[in-house]
């Protein structure tokens, strides 16, 4: 086994000897650059005293999330604020979500303070462990195109390359993709990288089977050059 | 010891076991044992009854582990509860035992009662078949639980979950001229599974074509591992009871709420290059185009031609099989000045679809359609020629011979340019007997040949569109 192996299996079986039956964010991103898949550089503060050095070493603008195991939808609860340009303003960010309804009254683990990914299509990359059929790999378009549209394609993991090739050639959004209606293409290399890293041989899902159920990174923010995970949950069990 | 050592005392036992059949002849068993007798099953049948002496003219033995010779195949039809003790007692002297009876795990009282039978299966040292199913058709060692059946051994490779789908595919199967290496109904799956027989079939040099009826898949795991890893060697069709009724269990994530179970089957498709069909008609209609055609990949199927008579039905055709991704397009210039220059009479069209009417047809006792047949081939160059011909217009207006002459032409036709077009025939009717009897005869022929025949162009259409994927499938993954 190498190191990079042990760590991811260190997030998920801290995580699972403390009780929790999910990753939080910062632990989720943590398995997902273990997996080598770039995630925005991100810091916790537990509170408005620890903002001051935890922006020190990020670049603005910046995403602040709150972290709590109670709370699942972050964005609704009022947990989510973006485009933040100072540790005034973060602070400001902190301060509104602990007065908030849905947050003031739930186990709060601390605040992610993360860099906003720069811009491009977002997509949907997830997990699931079929109960027959072991773990599956799912790709899609974010937005209405998962939501409404449905417009996504399954594989059963381990994936090959020419699977993600055609896992992405499947979706009705294909085009989209490659920069259809004068939009900047993504870059397919970056995300076939992220599906292998996740869905193949030696992917996320393959190693972790036994412990990981369900997962999403969503959003998969990729740009013509990288692809980053701006968000993920892994759901233990 | 490899698969097939494994599995040949199933597909052609030497010696069979009968518990079950009645001293008075009128069980289902009793039928077992008059049906392999008529099937031409030479070897020892031993049936097993706690009293009688002899059943149907045979000696009849107290037990599984008291016959003269260790059994190959047990066919058991009993009450439930008796089987398990009767399996244990076996001490190794049973290979393979297959038990018809129900009231097992298929109902909620009776899945303790399968897992004792499991147990008594392995501690008898067998391999289980069932329960729950209705037996096998093994027509290289004279065996069937059918009551018809071509003796004839085939190349298509059963296994079903249904018992009664079983006989379905093998009637269904013997009036559409599909031959089969064998057909294993497996009921409940307490020990034998699908994947098994899919071990098997893929390693059996019998078997060239593999179907499969599946409703659920326990080790659905170990039957992608065993398709992918065979990298689609052979055709393997897949009809999947349940694909809308099953969803997964709840999920929280999003990911969960978009995998229905549909979509697990559907990804098992795209991956390991088997093919999914939705009805028991296209199941036999894709085994039987795998029966009689050879896969090329190195050209995979895209451009189709359409010839025969009916205007309507080319156009018909036409939009169908474009809906299935195949090319109907027009030719090029070259073979239609080809065509021109055969100076057909007024109302052929000659641009692809090729549409004759019956006088073109018969002309010279099929020549002309040889020349047609002759520019479509070389010239054109389709990948496949479908040849479709309406019954009911030859009727009363031609020689019996100009349905001979016409798939005799197209044979010819198909020599000469060896491995440049999927040859198809179409025949349609309109279910009028004598019409009927008539294209019974003709298909048998005709499926001989090697030529695969259907009823309508809409289901030609599909199962060429699956052998056009399968092509690609091993094209792209050659």
């Amino acid at each position: 086994m190498t190191k990079k192996q042990m760590d991811t299996g260190d997030i998920l079986s801290s995580a699972r000897a403390a009780g929790r039956n999910s990753l939080d964010e910062s632990a989720g991103k943590a398995l997902l650059a273990g997996h080598g898949i770039r995630v925005p550089q991100s810091r916790v503060a537990k509170g408005v005293a620890e903002v001051d050095a935890v922006m020190s070493g990020l670049q603005t603008p910046v995403v602040v999330k709150v972290m709590s195991p109670d709370i699942l939808h972050k964005s609704d609860a009022g947990g989510v604020k973006i485009n933040l340009r100072s540790a005034a303003e973060v602070k400001a960010a902190i301060e509104g979500m602990l007065a908030a309804p849905k947050i003031r009254g739930a186990r709060i683990d601390g605040f992610l303070v993360e860099e906003m990914a720069p811009a491009g299509h977002e997509l949907v990359i997830g997990g699931l462990r079929d109960p027959q059929f072991g773990p599956l790999v799912m790709v899609g378009l974010g937005g209405i195109f998962v939501e409404i549209f449905k417009d996504v394609s399954f594989r059963l993991c381990p994936i090959a390359r020419i699977d993600a090739e055609e896992m992405l050639d499947e979706l009705k959004a294909a085009a989209i993709l490659k920069g259809a209606r004068g939009g900047k293409p993504a870059s397919r290399e970056a995300i076939i990288d992220v599906l292998l890293k996740v869905g193949g041989e030696n992917g996320l899902l393959m190693q972790h089977a036994a412990v990981i159920s369900e997962a999403d990174i969503n959003p998969l923010i990729v740009s013509d050059t990288a692809a980053v995970a701006v968000d993920a949950r892994f759901i233990l069990g | 010891m490899n698969i097939i050592e494994q599995f040949t005392p199933l597909f052609a036992p030497k010696t069979v076991a009968v518990i079950g059949a009645s001293t008075k002849g009128n069980a289902l068993p009793n039928v077992f044992i008059r049906r392999i007798r008529e099937f031409g099953f030479s070897g020892d049948i031993y049936p097993i009854h706690p009293a009688a002496d002899e059943i149907d003219g045979l000696t009849a033995y107290k037990s599984l582990a008291d016959t003269p010779k260790p059994v190959d195949y047990a066919y058991i039809a009993v009450s439930g509860a008796q089987i398990p003790g009767m399996l244990a007692a076996a001490k190794g002297h049973v290979r393979f035992a297959q038990v018809i009876s129900s009231g097992f795990g298929e109902v909620d009282e009776g899945k303790a009662l399968q897992e004792e039978l499991a147990q008594a299966a392995r501690a008898g040292g067998m391999r289980l078949l069932g329960p729950n199913c209705l037996g096998i058709y093994t027509p290289r060692g004279r065996v069937t639980f059918a009551e018809i059946g071509p003796k004839e051994v085939g190349h298509v490779g059963i296994v079903s979950q249904s018992g009664g789908l079983g006989t379905d595919i093998i009637r269904r199967g013997l009036s559409r001229g599909v031959k089969f290496s064998g057909l294993v109904t497996v009921g409940n799956c307490a020990d034998v599974t699908p994947s098994d027989l899919l071990e098997f079939y893929l390693a059996d040099p019998q078997t060239k074509v593999i179907g499969m009826y599946i409703e659920t898949a326990k080790d659905g795991r170990r039957l992608f591992d065993i398709l992918r890893h065979a990298k689609a060697a052979k055709p393997v069709v897949i009809l999947k009871g349940g694909r809308t009724r099953q969803g997964l269990a709840a999920a929280a994530s999003h990911t969960g709420s978009l995998a229905g179970d549909d979509r697990v089957w559907v990804a098992l498709a795209r991956q390991t290059g088997c093919m999914l069909v939705d009805t028991l008609d296209h199941f036999i209609d894709t085994l039987l185009i795998f029966q009689t055609l050879t896969p090329r990949p190195q050209r995979p199927t895209q451009k189709v031609v359409l010839f025969g008579n009916g205007g309507g039905t080319s156009v018909l055709a036409t939009d169908y099989f474009a809906r299935l991704d195949l090319d109907v397009t027009p030719f090029d210039q070259g073979p239609i000045d080809a065509l021109a220059a055969l100076k057909l009479p007024p109302g052929t069209s000659i641009t692809n679809p090729v549409d004759c009417p019956v006088g073109t047809l018969q002309q010279d006792d099929g020549r002309v359609a040889e020349k047609i047949l002759d520019i479509i081939c070389g010239q054109g160059k389709p990948e496949a020629l479908v040849m479709h011909l309406n019954l009911s217009a030859f009727v009363g207006r031609t020689k019996p011979e100009v349905l001979d002459n016409l798939v005799a032409a197209a044979m010819r036709v198909q020599e000469k340019y060896p491995g440049q077009s999927h040859f198809i025939l179409v025949l349609r009717s309109d279910g009028e007997p004598v019409l009927e009897a008539r294209k019974r005869e003709f298909r048998d022929k005709a499926v001989a040949l090697g030529v695969p025949v259907y009823d309508e162009m809409a289901n030609a259409g599909h199962p060429l569109a699956a052998l056009a994927a399968f092509e690609r499938y091993r094209a792209a993954r050659a």
